[in-house]
């Protein structure tokens, strides 16, 4: 029994164990399913996970999207505002579109604009106020049809789209006024650069054409004028050469005549005079007095008209040499002794006895003055008495002032006639003239002598009672003494055996010479020319020469010079001059002659000088000298070659500046010097030329005379012409010997004016 | 300021004395600013300066054979400068010296003497006026 229970517990443990078994084989089966299940769960699981996965990207996509699309929101809110913005701009653009075609049909220009066929396509305003046409009639017609020249107008259209641009292209409009316009284009594109059309503005220059027309109009009148005026000036310049041609030829007219006239003349009072002498019948006598007479009175006639005509050139020249001016007055009343008897007239001579004995100033002048006066009062007065005064007005240290007087008791001046008697050719009355004779000159030339020396000319006349002329004059006081009076004062004592050499060229003159001296009873010799005068002194002994000015072959002043200088000759020397009042005088006494004496000769006063020079030739050249010296170093001139006035008037008398002008010309000049020599003596006429011509410009402004400059003038002439000859080489020497004294004295200028800033 | 209202003027003249004496009396005359030269080569150097009026002496070769003359001188300065007038100044009075110097295009021909001066002025006057004109020409045609 334990057993079967065992058994049965065995069995039943098996059954238990097998059901055990079939339960743990169930359950192991339920755990695969369950692992199974598991599994699956598990993969389910996974897929869940993979889908979250999946879905939480879809999320983030989806969150990125939803960002982006916030993104695009801000973007399209930005483009909503700048569109807006846009559109406000758009709306201010349109207002300024408008404001601009507003002021495209304010424009007074016609702007247009055409399509590449030529249509017009819009137009403003100005365009229908010039065309006269209306928008609508305009508006797609052929732009070149409103223009004159419309060829032209095609042409100006064609070069707008040919070269983009077209600029101030000339046209005329073809309405009523034919308008002036000046055509400006230039094309206009679309976005993509295709031409569309031409923006045109046809610019109105009506106004501006006006302005230029005027403008060439003054042009044109400027150079009119121009050319006017080079005219005129072209025309004043050859008359002012016509005028000066014409005032040369009156002198060298006259001066010919002069010559021509005088040298006849000089032979008729001549011989007059020596036929007066001889044995005559009184019909005779009183016939060739006729003719001396008519004679003396043409030779003062040519002498006044020359007079005249030297004023009238400015030649009037006035000399400063001291004189007695009481012998002078009394010598010169003499001449009138004659006709004062003659008329039955009274002379009656007042001097002032205060007056200084010797005054510097012109007696010559002075003679021709009071003679003008005396004789016209001779000739108008028939009875009654001519009184002469010279009274002493003012005196101080330097000058005396004196006053001349010639009172009459002739016709007198009727009051209207008194302004004009000082006039040419005028006298009191017309009648006066066929009355008393006379050529109205006189006092013509009384006036001009005075008024140049700085003097006064007045007239008091009362009709039928008488006239007084009376003029002031200032002379200069000096030391010195006056030039001999030979010339005046005659000597008594005669002297016989002097030998005289008249150098003459004219048969006439030279007979006559012959008979004065042979009646002086003087020795004579005649020479045609100062050449043959040379000769003839070289072989013979003479003690005094007469010596012509003008003469062929060798003049007088050449003559001279070559006595002094190269013959060393002492000879007196009296020149024969056709007219003293000329300069010829000073030259005269440059060239070293001793006096003069003016043709027609006057016997007395020959025979005086001739007597006065032989009796004493040395005293007399000394004393020459000496006075001239004297005046001239009161007066403040010199024999020097300098006169600095120039320069003093140019630098205001700057010292410094005088020095650097002195200073200057010291300099060049003596490189100059040497190239004159240079150039002459080895022929180097180009060298000669150049240093003459450079010459020139400095002698004026140191003052150096004329004749310098015309010298060194002309040697610049002889050198082109290379013209050697004696004169050539005189003038070079003269040239550099004056150029060498002006250094000289220029040096001495400079010190001077050194030593003063000093 | 004080060399604008003045006449900028060139002196050329191998006389110096005389270019002196010139230059003096220019100077008195106040309005003019003056520059001398002895040469006409100087002269050129100084062109870039450019005067208003240049006064030339013609004879300029007077003792230096190898200097430039005036006629040189005047014609250089023409093709430096074309515009600034030349006044030729000379002690010649022959005619054909005169045109030479209008072929080079010298403003004026002047013979040395004691008027000189005074047809200096004259004519500088003339060419300061043509200048004007000149100028006022110009300016109308502009405004045109």
């Amino acid at each position: 029994m334990a057993k079967i229970k065992k058994d049965d517990e065995l069995i039943l443990a098996n059954k238990e164990l097998v059901f055990q078994n079939k339960e743990k084989e169930k359950r192991a089966a339920e755990l695969v399913v369950a692992n199974k299940e598991l599994a699956f769960q598990t993969e389910e699981k996974e897929k869940r996970a993979a889908e979250l996965l999946v879905a939480n990207r879809e999320l983030a996509f989806q969150n990125n999207e939803k960002e982006k699309r916030a993104a695009e929101l801000v973007i399209a809110n930005k483009e909503l505002v700048f569109q807006n913005d846009e559109k406000e701009k758009r709306a201010a653009e349109l207002v300024i579109a408008n404001y601009a075609r507003g002021l495209i049909e304010a424009s007074r220009d016609p702007l247009f604009t055409i399509s590449p066929l030529g249509k017009i396509t819009d137009l403003n305003e100005a365009t229908v106020r010039v065309l006269g046409l209306s928008r609508k009639k305009l508006i797609s017609t052929d732009f070149f049809d409103y223009f004159t020249d419309s060829k032209k107008a095609r042409e100006g259209y064609e070069e707008v789209f040919e070269k983009e641009f077209v600029a101030d292209y000339p046209l005329t409009l073809s309405d009523n006024d034919h308008t002036e316009v000046l055509f400006n284009g230039s094309v206009y594109k679309d976005d993509k650069g295709g031409v569309v059309g031409a923006v045109v503005v046809a610019r109105v220059i009506t106004e501006q054409k006006r302005i230029e027309k005027e403008l060439i109009e003054a042009k044109v009148f400027a150079e009119l004028a121009t050319t006017i005026a080079e005219e005129a000036k072209i025309k004043a310049e050859s008359a002012t050469r016509i005028a000066e041609n014409a005032v040369k030829a009156k002198q060298q007219f006259l001066s010919n005549m002069s010559h021509e006239i005088r040298t006849p003349m000089n032979a008729i009072i001549g011989f007059t005079k020596v036929v007066l002498k001889t044995n005559l019948t009184e019909k005779q006598k009183e016939y060739l007095s006729a003719i001396k007479l008519s004679g003396d009175a043409l030779i003062v006639l040519i002498n006044d008209i020359l007079d005249l005509a030297k004023v009238d050139a400015g030649k009037m020249t006035f000399e400063q040499t001291p004189f007695q001016m009481s012998v002078s007055i009394s010598a010169m009343l003499h001449l009138f002794e004659t006709k004062i008897q003659e008329k039955n007239l009274q002379l009656v001579k007042v001097y002032d006895e205060k007056i200084p004995k010797v005054l510097v100033g012109d007696p010559i002048r002075l003679h021709q003055i009071i003679l003008n006066l005396v004789s016209n009062a001779v000739k108008f007065t028939t009875k009654g008495k001519i009184t002469v005064s010279v009274n002493l007005f003012s005196e101080n240290e330097e000058s005396a002032t004196i006053e001349f007087s010639v009172k009459d008791t002739g016709i007198g001046i009727p009051e209207a006639k008194i302004k004009n008697i000082f006039e040419n050719f005028q006298q009191a009355t017309s009648g006066t003239s066929r009355l008393y004779g006379g050529t109205g000159l006189g006092l013509a030339i009384v006036k001009q002598l005075v008024e140049p020396q700085g003097g006064t000319i007045s007239v008091q006349s009362d009709l039928n009672q008488g006239s007084t002329f009376s003029f002031i004059l200032t002379f200069q006081k000096t030391v010195a003494g006056s030039e001999s009076d030979n010339r005046i004062v005659e000597s008594d004592k005669e002297i016989k055996n002097i030998n005289v050499l008249v150098v003459e060229d004219i048969p006439l003159n030279q007979l006559l010479m012959k008979t004065l001296l042979d009646d002086f009873g003087f020795g004579c010799d005649i020479a045609g020319n100062g050449k043959i005068a040379i000769e003839k002194l070289e072989t013979n002994p003479y003690d005094i020469i007469l010596m012509d000015l003008q003469m062929p072959v060798m003049n007088g002043f050449e003559a001279t010079e070559h006595i002094r200088n190269i013959m060393n000759s002492k000879i007196p020397i009296i020149a024969l001059t056709a007219d003293v009042t000329t300069v010829d005088v000073t030259k005269c006494k440059e060239v070293g002659m001793n006096d003069y004496i003016a043709k027609p000769v006057d016997e007395k006063l020959l025979y005086s000088i001739i007597v006065g020079l032989v009796k004493s030739p040395v005293t007399l050249i000394t004393e020459n000298i000496k006075e001239k010296k004297d005046v001239e170093t009161y007066t403040g001139k010199g024999t020097k070659c300098v006169d600095l006035s120039f320069l003093n008037r140019r630098t205001k008398s700057d010292p410094t500046l005088m020095m650097e002008m002195i200073g200057l010309y010291l300099e060049q000049t003596p490189p100059l010097i040497t190239a004159l020599r240079e150039g002459f003596k080895n022929k180097n006429w180009e060298l000669l030329q150049s240093a003459a011509h450079k010459m020139i410009p400095s002698f004026s402004i140191v003052g150096i005379g004329m004749e310098f400059e015309n010298m060194a003038k002309k040697v610049q002439d002889f050198a082109k012409g290379q013209k050697d000859n004696e004169e050539l080489s005189s003038m070079v020497l003269q040239l550099v010997n004056i150029c060498a004294q002006a250094c000289d004295e220029l040096q001495e200028e400079f010190n001077i004016i050194k030593n003063k800033i000093k | 300021m004080k060399t604008d209202n003045k006449i900028k003027l060139f002196l050329v003249d191998d006389d110096k004395l005389l270019l002196k004496s010139l230059e003096l009396e220019f100077f008195q005359q106040g309005n003019y600013a003056v520059r001398t030269f002895a040469t006409g080569e100087l002269c050129i150097e100084q062109l870039s300066d450019i005067p208003d009026v240049i006064i030339l002496d013609y004879h300029l070769d007077g003792i230096e054979s190898n200097a430039m003359n005036g006629i040189d001188t005047l014609d250089k300065i023409k093709s430096v400068n074309p515009d600034i007038p030349v006044i030729m100044l000379s002690s010649q009075d022959k005619i054909e010296i005169a045109v030479n110097c209008m072929h080079s295009k010298a403003f004026d021909y002047i013979v040395k003497s004691e008027t000189a001066f005074v047809r200096l002025q004259k004519v500088i006057g003339t060419i300061l006026n043509e200048k004007k004109m000149e100028k006022q020409l110009s300016w109308y045609m502009d405004r045109m």
